[in-house]
């Protein structure tokens, strides 16, 4: 999904929800810094690199793809962009157990790690429902893809179509200039390049087929690796509708108006009035929506939406104490992304695959491993405690 | 990583340092035991790239390529692995065309960080020098009939990839994860 999703239309979202104001911003906020909290700006907030919810495609450039800087990608990206929805899934046909590990990380929405996910984020910061939130609607936009680099998963045939409203549909042309932008008029897309080996950063989540998935307007059609030569549609209209009242649904629930949160509802009655308009920002084919969610959001809520400024919370979290920055908008964040990120893992090594990297149980086996996790101990320690 | 992994690579990071004294010791006979290596490694893969085309790829759309790809890689490890006893000036293309490219892979790079303002120097330094060095080693081998030179960049690329080795397996993996 775009920024203009993952910011003013989560505030819209979050306002539906019942948060106020100054939540509903800082809910978005935190949907939209996940695709931001790279190690590079860790390192320069002198916070943890383990936090990181995101990779620079210049990070990405330096990682070596031998099997630690793999574990560090799927960490991340199964963790934030590419929610597994099945773990426990398995292909049609007989398969190798390296197969079937990458398999069961294809992304989608209203799986079980979805609802871990939600509730996860039960009771915690502001932070964390926005963090929670990003992961949420890129269940349904990044659906079919894995987050982990794999030729045999996100790799696709060149035949691709786009299937326009009037049920038309024209072939889908790919290039790889990554500073063009794409040509809507003439569904021309850049892509990543086709490099023939499993685990090249090329393979990894939906690069093969671009910013498609990040599209609300789009339908499309293509064949995915592992989809036994079978075409896939893809209905980014209506999956961006489901994922906007599903939004709100996770938040009344993290609000504290549900007792649990259930996967597959959807808060269709929080937008009754507003249906045409959501539909038609949807719908309106641009490269950016965030001027008509930014005016709906100002139009629910009667205020003035700040932009995103990714400095906002920069000199709090400097400038608190050492023990407190656990205790400024970033570091509630940073909490959030580690409690996820273990939470992930853990669940992916429980499958017995070592893909996003080794968890240990701290209830049976103390602390062992990255240090930057201590934090999550302690913070247990002190709910204990209370 | 776990346990085996860990000693695996810091076994094979220190061969590889070994290999390199005792090439950097010997050059003379060195360019027979380079081809051997080639050729093996190109085998390896080959048998790699067929063992990957059975567990994995042949679920994958299209994946008949990498079955072809697979044999055409191991008929040339076995094509590289004759031409040890045979011909040097060969091999030393081979190798100087291999150091050439990875240094214009670099200088690549450098120029896409310069577009998206990032750390470009050390990159585009590093890929200048595998460039010229490349060059330096084809006019020092050829002309002046001193081959020896390359073996010891060779050596040096060994070391490198050794050490580098040795310290990703000493990288903490594990994650604490509390229910």
């Amino acid at each position: 999904m775009n920024s203009d999703f993952h910011y003013y239309a989560t505030y819209c979202a979050a306002i539906l929800a019942g948060y106020s104001h100054e939540e509903s911003q800082d809910i978005a906020y935190s949907d939209r810094f996940v695709d931001q909290c790279t190690v590079t700006v860790l390192k320069k907030l002198k916070a943890p690199a383990a936090a990181a919810t995101t990779q620079l495609p210049l990070e990405m450039m330096e990682v070596r793809t031998d099997i630690v800087g793999l574990q560090d990608i799927t960490r991340i990206w199964s963790s934030f962009h590419f929610l597994p929805r099945d773990l426990n899934s398995d292909p049609e046909k007989r398969c190798s157990k390296r197969y079937r590990n990458k398999y069961r990380l294809i992304c989608g929405p209203n799986g079980e790690l979805l609802k871990s996910t939600v509730e996860l984020a039960h009771g915690k910061s502001i932070q964390a429902v926005g963090l929670a939130m990003h992961i949420l609607s890129d269940t349904w936009a990044h659906t079919f893809f894995a987050g982990t680099p794999s030729m045999v998963i996100n790799n696709m045939t060149n035949r691709c179509f786009e299937i326009l409203p009037d049920g038309t549909e024209r072939r889908i042309t790919f290039r790889h200039s990554a500073l063009t932008p794409d040509d809507l008029d003439n569904s021309i897309y850049t892509s990543s390049i086709y490099v023939n080996y499993e685990n090249s950063i090329m393979n990894l989540g939906h690069g093969r087929i671009g910013h498609l998935p990040d599209y609300s307007f789009i339908k499309y059609k293509f064949m995915p690796s592992w989809g036994g030569y079978e075409e896939i549609i893809k209905d980014n209209p209506s999956d961006y509708m489901h994922a906007f009242c599903q939004m709100i649904t996770a938040m009344k629930y993290l609000r504290g108006e549900y007792d649990s949160f259930e996967c597959g509802k959807y808060d269709f009655d929080a937008i009754k009035g507003l249906e045409d308009e959501i539909v038609a920002i949807i719908n309106k084919r641009q490269l950016s929506s965030a001027d008509d969610w930014k005016a709906l959001g100002e139009k629910l809520s009667g205020h003035e939406i700040e932009p995103y400024d990714i400095e906002k919370y920069k000199n709090e979290y400097l400038n608190a104490a050492k023990g407190d920055k656990d205790n400024t908008a970033l570091g509630r964040f940073i909490l959030a992304a580690l409690a996820q990120k273990s939470m992930v893992t853990s669940k992916i090594f429980q499958t017995g695959s070592k893909l996003a990297g080794y968890s240990v149980d701290y209830q049976q086996k103390g602390f062992k491993g990255v240090k930057a996790y201590r934090k999550l101990t302690e913070n247990d320690k002190e709910a204990d405690d209370e | 990583m776990n346990r085996f992994q860990r000693i695996k690579d810091i076994l094979i990071g220190l061969f590889m340092i070994l290999f390199a004294v005792a090439l950097f010791l010997a050059p003379e006979d060195s360019y027979v035991i380079i081809a051997t290596i080639l050729g093996v490694m190109l085998t390896v893969y080959g048998f790699k790239m067929l063992w990957f085309y059975f567990t994995m790829a042949r679920h994958m759309v299209g994946g008949k390529s990498v079955l072809f790809q697979a044999i055409v890689v191991l008929d040339l490890g076995l094509f590289t692995g004759s031409l040890a006893y045979m011909n040097s000036f060969i091999i030393i293309i081979y190798l100087l065309s291999i150091f050439a490219f990875a240094g214009f892979v670099d200088i690549l790079r450098a120029v896409e960080a310069i577009r998206f303002k990032g750390s470009w120097k050390a990159r585009l330094f590093m890929g200048a020098t595998s460039v010229v060095f490349a060059i330096a080693l084809l006019i020092i081998g050829i002309i002046h009939h001193d081959r020896n030179i390359l073996v010891y960049g060779f050596c040096i690329n060994l070391v490198y990839t050794g050490l580098v080795r040795i310290i990703t397996s000493l990288r903490k993996t594990a994650i604490v994860y509390i229910q």
